[in-house]
Parts: C-alpha cells; sequence; structure tokens
C-alpha cells in the first residue's frame, strides 16, 4: 500500500520552477532516500509534504486522503513529522520539554486546567524517545545548552514525539562528524523499523547503506529511481551527481 | 567531611521548598505589605499594577507577543466596570465581570485582528487600535464622559452571605484587592503550569517547531491575548473601584508604555517580575514626585541602567542566581 503520492506536485517560485510535475510514491514501511545536487529541490520538496508550503499545481495524497490544501498542523495531526536540516527546536526549554510538548501535542492543547506535569501516558512516552535518541540521561539540560551532535538527535526526538506514520527526515547528519553519522545512522535505521521514512541525505555511504529506495531529484524534478545498487550504475545520475562528487 | 555536606543538603532542602511554593511566600509577603510601605493606598496601587503587568506578561513573557497597546484592556477593563456602576446601580461583583468581559471581548476582536502581522507589525497595531479605543471614548461623551471621565463612582458595600462590608477604607480596600489578586495569581498560575502554558512557552520558543508540531498556534496565540486582555481588564476594574473614576487616561498610549516598563523591570517571562517591576515602578514615581514633577526622567534612567544591567530583570536576575545556589 502506498503512504504517500504525489501527483505532478508542483511550485514555482516567480519563474524558477522549484519543484516541477513530480510523481513520487513512497510504500508502507519504506526508508526511501532523496538525493541530488544543491538547489535540486529536495528540501522544498519536503515542505510541500508538511503542508509549510502550498503547491502551485498538483496532489498529494496519504494514506489515501487528499492532504494537498491542509494547513501544515493538520498535516502534523494526520501523522507526517519533518526534522529539520538547520536545527529547529525550543532552545529556552529543557531536553525533557522539549519532546514532551511534542508529545502532548497528540493529546491536548487546550486544557487549561491540570498540571502539565501530571499526564502520566505523555511523561512516559517523552521518556521512552529521549531514551530511543539517547538523550535520557542530558534530560534536564537546556536545549540551547546541548551540544551540536545532541540537538541533532534531540530533533529527531520532537519529530518521533509526535508520533508520525511518516517522518522526513532532512539531513539529519549535517555538520556531524564521522562517528556521530555512525550513531545517528544506526539510530535511523531502529526508527524506519517501524516507520515510513523519507531521507534527503548528502553523504552517500549514508543513503547507500540504509535505503530501500532512492529517488534522484535535480532541477525540481525526478531524473531516476532504483534499488541503491541501479542508482549507483546509472550513467546519468553519475554525470550529474555522483560525477560532480568526484571531480 | 559529613556534617558540612549534610548542613549543606538542609539548607538547600529549605531554599527549595521555598521556590516549590512561591505563591505563598507571595501571598504572606502582601498579607502585611500595607504596613510596610510609607501609606495603605501605595500597596493597593501596587497590587493592581502587579495585576495588569502580569496580565501583560501572559502575552509577551510567556507567548512572545509583544503588545504596544494594552492601555485598550486595561481602560476597557475600567470603563466597563465604571459604567455599570454608575449608571445600572449593580454590585461591585456585576461591575467587575463585566469589565472583565467587555476588555476580554475587545482582546479577541483585536487581537484577531493584530495576530495576521508579527514582530513590529503586531506592537504597532495593538498600538493604532488602542489609540483609536481611546479617540472613540473621547468622543462618545454620552457614555465615557469624554475628557472629563466618569467621576464619583460609587462602590457599593459588598453584601455576602450575613452581612455587608464597606470597602471605602484604604485597609479594608487592600485587602478587598489582596483577596481578588490572590484568586487572580492562583488562576494565572493553574492556567501558566497546565499543558496550555507549556504550548505558549513552545510558541515563545519557536513558533514555526509548534506549528510542525500540530498545534494550531493561531488560535491558541489567539487565546493567550484573550486570557491577558481578562487580567488586564480585571486589573482596569479594580482601578476603577479603587480612584471611583475612570479617566481617559487610563485608554492612553502611556498606560500601554507603563505595563511594558513595569515587566522588563521586573523580569518579563517570570511569574513574580512583573508585580517586582511594578512595585519598584510606582514606589519611585511616589517618593520622586514629592520633589520634582520630572520624575519620569529619573524612572526612566534607573530603567535604562537597569535593561543595560539586568536584560532578564531584577526579579530574573534573582530567580537566576536563586536557581544557581538551589540547584546541585
Amino acid at each position: 500500500m502506498e503512504v504517500l503520492k504525489t501527483e505532478n506536485l508542483s511550485i514555482h517560485f516567480g519563474g524558477l520552477r522549484a519543484i516541477d510535475r513530480v510523481n513520487f510514491a513512497l510504500e508502507k514501511g519504506e526508508m526511501h532516500s532523496i538525493i541530488g545536487p544543491n538547489g535540486a529541490g529536495k528540501s522544498t520538496f519536503f515542505k510541500l509534504i508538511s503542508g509549510e508550503l502550498s503547491p502551485s499545481a498538483g496532489k498529494i495524497w496519504f494514506n489515501e486522503e487528499d492532504i494537498t490544501r491542509c494547513p501544515q498542523h493538520i498535516v502534523s495531526q494526520k501523522g507526517i513529522a519533518v526534522s529539520y536540516q538547520i536545527t529547529n527546536i525550543f532552545p529556552r526549554l529543557s531536553t525533557f520539554e522539549n519532546v514532551r510538548v511534542a508529545v502532548q501535542s497528540r493529546k491536548t492543547a487546550y486544557n487549561l486546567w491540570s498540571r502539565a506535569e501530571s499526564h502520566r501516558e505523555i511523561n512516559e512516552q517523552a521518556t521512552k524517545i529521549l531514551s530511543a535518541v539517547k538523550l535520557l540521561d542530558k534530560k534536564n539540560v537546556l536545549a540551547a545548552n546541548l551540544p551540536h551532535g545532541d540537538q541533532r538527535h534531540l530533533e529527531i526526538g520532537i519529530a518521533l514525539g509526535t508520533a508520525p506514520l511518516l517522518l522526513l527526515l532532512d539531513e539529519p547528519t549535517a555538520g556531524l562528524n564521522p562517528t556521530e553519522t555512525m550513531a545517528t545512522t544506526n539510530l535511523i535505521k531502529e526508527i524506519a523499523r517501524d516507520l515510513s521514512v523519507i531521507l534527503v541525505e548528502h553523504k552517500m555511504n549514508v543513503v547507500m547503506n540504509i535505503s530501500d529506495r532512492i529517488t534522484v531529484f535535480h532541477e525540481g524534478a525526478i531524473i531516476a529511481r532504483g534499488s541503491p545498487q541501479q542508482i549507483q550504475e546509472d550513467p546519468m545520475v553519475r554525470k550529474i551527481y555522483l560525477g560532480e562528487k568526484e571531480g | 567531611m559529613k556534617t558540612p555536606v549534610a548542613e549543606n543538603e538542609r539548607g538547600r532542602n529549605i531554599t527549595q521548598w521555598m521556590s516549590q511554593k512561591p505563591l505563598f511566600w507571595m501571598i504572606l509577603f502582601f498579607l502585611i505589605f500595607p504596613f510596610i510601605m510609607p501609606y495603605k493606598a501605595l500597596a493597593t496601587l501596587i497590587l493592581i499594577f502587579g495585576l495588569f503587568s502580569l496580565g501583560f506578561n501572559i502575552l509577551y513573557g510567556y507567548t512572545g507577543l509583544l503588545s504596544f497597546g494594552h492601555a485598550a484592556y486595561f481602560g476597557l477593563g475600567a470603563y466597563g466596570c465604571g459604567i455599570l456602576l454608575l449608571r445600572y446601580d449593580v454590585s461591585v461583583w456585576t461591575g467587575l465581570v463585566c469589565g472583565i468581559l467587555v476588555a476580554s471581548t475587545g482582546a479577541l476582536v483585536i487581537g484577531y485582528f493584530c495576530l495576521r502581522r508579527r514582530g513590529i507589525y503586531f506592537a504597532l497595531l495593538n498600538l493604532a487600535f488602542a489609540q483609536m479605543i481611546y479617540f472613540v471614548a473621547y468622543q462618545w461623551v454620552s457614555l465615557t464622559g469624554g475628557e472629563v471621565g466618569l467621576r464619583n463612582i460609587p462602590v457599593p458595600p459588598l453584601s455576602l452571605p450575613g452581612f455587608t462590608l464597606s470597602i471605602q477604607g484604604s485597609l479594608t480596600f487592600y485587602y478587598f484587592s489582596f483577596f481578588l489578586v490572590t484568586i487572580a495569581l492562583l488562576i494565572l498560575k493553574r492556567i501558566l503550569d497546565s499543558p496550555f502554558g507549556r504550548v505558549l512557552e513552545s510558541i515563545r520558543e519557536n513558533e514555526k517547531r509548534a506549528r510542525a508540531c500540530g498545534y494550531n498556534t493561531n488560535r491558541i496565540k489567539l487565546l493567550s491575548f484573550v486570557i491577558s486582555g481578562a487580567f488586564s481588564g480585571f486589573a482596569g476594574g479594580m482601578y476603577t473601584l479603587y480612584m471611583r473614576f475612570a479617566g481617559i487616561e487610563y485608554l492612553y498610549w502611556t498606560t500601554s508604555g507603563n505595563v511594558v516598563m513595569m515587566t522588563l523591570l521586573g523580569g518579563a517571562g517570570t511569574f513574580f517580575g512583573p508585580f517586582v517591576g511594578a512595585a519598584l515602578f510606582l514606589f519611585l514615581e511616589d517618593i520622586i514626585s514629592v520633589y520634582t514633577k520630572h520624575w519620569m526622567i529619573v524612572i526612566g534612567g534607573f530603567f535604562f541602567f537597569c535593561v543595560l544591567l539586568f536584560p532578564e530583570g531584577i526579579w530574573g536576575r534573582l530567580k537566576m542566581v536563586l536557581d544557581r545556589r538551589t540547584k546541585p
């Protein structure tokens, strides 16, 4: 079954076709990577799916429901979460509260009269997620004071807090050293066991290592898709993407 | 070796207990407050403007929205309460509730439009709306008394089960205000500690992410705006009762400016900061205005140095120091 499907999805900024008639489909439980040179439209594609941007044309289906014109918070409530490329956390809240407030979004927003800490289910869920992203021992640290690598994990933790069915990971290893990259890659593998995941990533070793399938974007359009091996062998991809890197 | 550690622990426990029961200490303090102040009326004034700043702080300190137009809600509360008492001969309670309702309705309408813009535009739209209300009140003499305001507003004695209580005396009025402010504080604390309060803080920290987490941030911000307006209106209504007068200057933009100053002086985003700020502001005004009518220059200078030295506010700084001590 397809979790996500886009049909001729397009967005134009003035004359620029940032995303141009993209037809994309994601199978349930799939770990799908999107690669492509800078400016290929990968992050814009995520913004369209998550409702942050509204497309100029085309349609988006999530679990066979048309979500093309849904506002961002509704898309989140339906089960799509984003982990952002540029760390996008709540800086002056504790690490725990960062995840707790994300978990809380599934239960209540307008409860003005109970104590936030008294919701046991929410606390337990937040603790579980913090432990999964390996931040439990830093739960009382202000998010702003975490080192960069931990903030990247917290970023994923907030996204997981909203109990998504589909997780969009936008360069989760950005700015991480090889050891941290390895740890994050393992984390993503664990997460992807229970979820459908789309990963945007520049580091080829990560992509080739963990993806079920890969789609290649170039200038806002899809130019290739297939298994990691097919993509590695695709002459066109080698020329415009892998080739660029080697050269 | 053991004893000093244990003593340290005990000291920490006491300070921890104190910091865990802040409301208790605040209420205890305000019980004896009028006897510390040079005169009782000043203590009452501090309570009322403390409440106003607290209302403002919900929006600024906790939700991260700076409004330059909070005079509108203070004034709407004051006139809402005053008009009813003067013209319809109602009880003090009805007057206050009416003031709160008028202020919240004003906040709902104004907030709906202002929240369409962010940052400086939001702040100035608030100012523009507040000035509009000021001029309407100025012109609508039959309702508001215009430039003269509403004078000689009757403050009927409270009818409590079994007896009536006059709140004309300055000490009785202080304890009447103390009672109301305590209730307001308890409600406010409850709201800020609730799941909703946490969402407000997440919006202050990163609205984009809060929205991405599935919160309808526009609606939540509007609700925060209305709550802030309601508390400001409550303070306005109490001020009318205290002065037995509702004046056009309540609605003037300087009222909006004062509440921003009080909140920043004490510490935005802290629970007691606004009270500390209001107390300092009014205390200084009271002392200095005896010597010169240019008291604003001194307060302005004081404000200037405070913001430079403690951008987190006087209470905010104190809290930081205390937190560092109590945390292991």
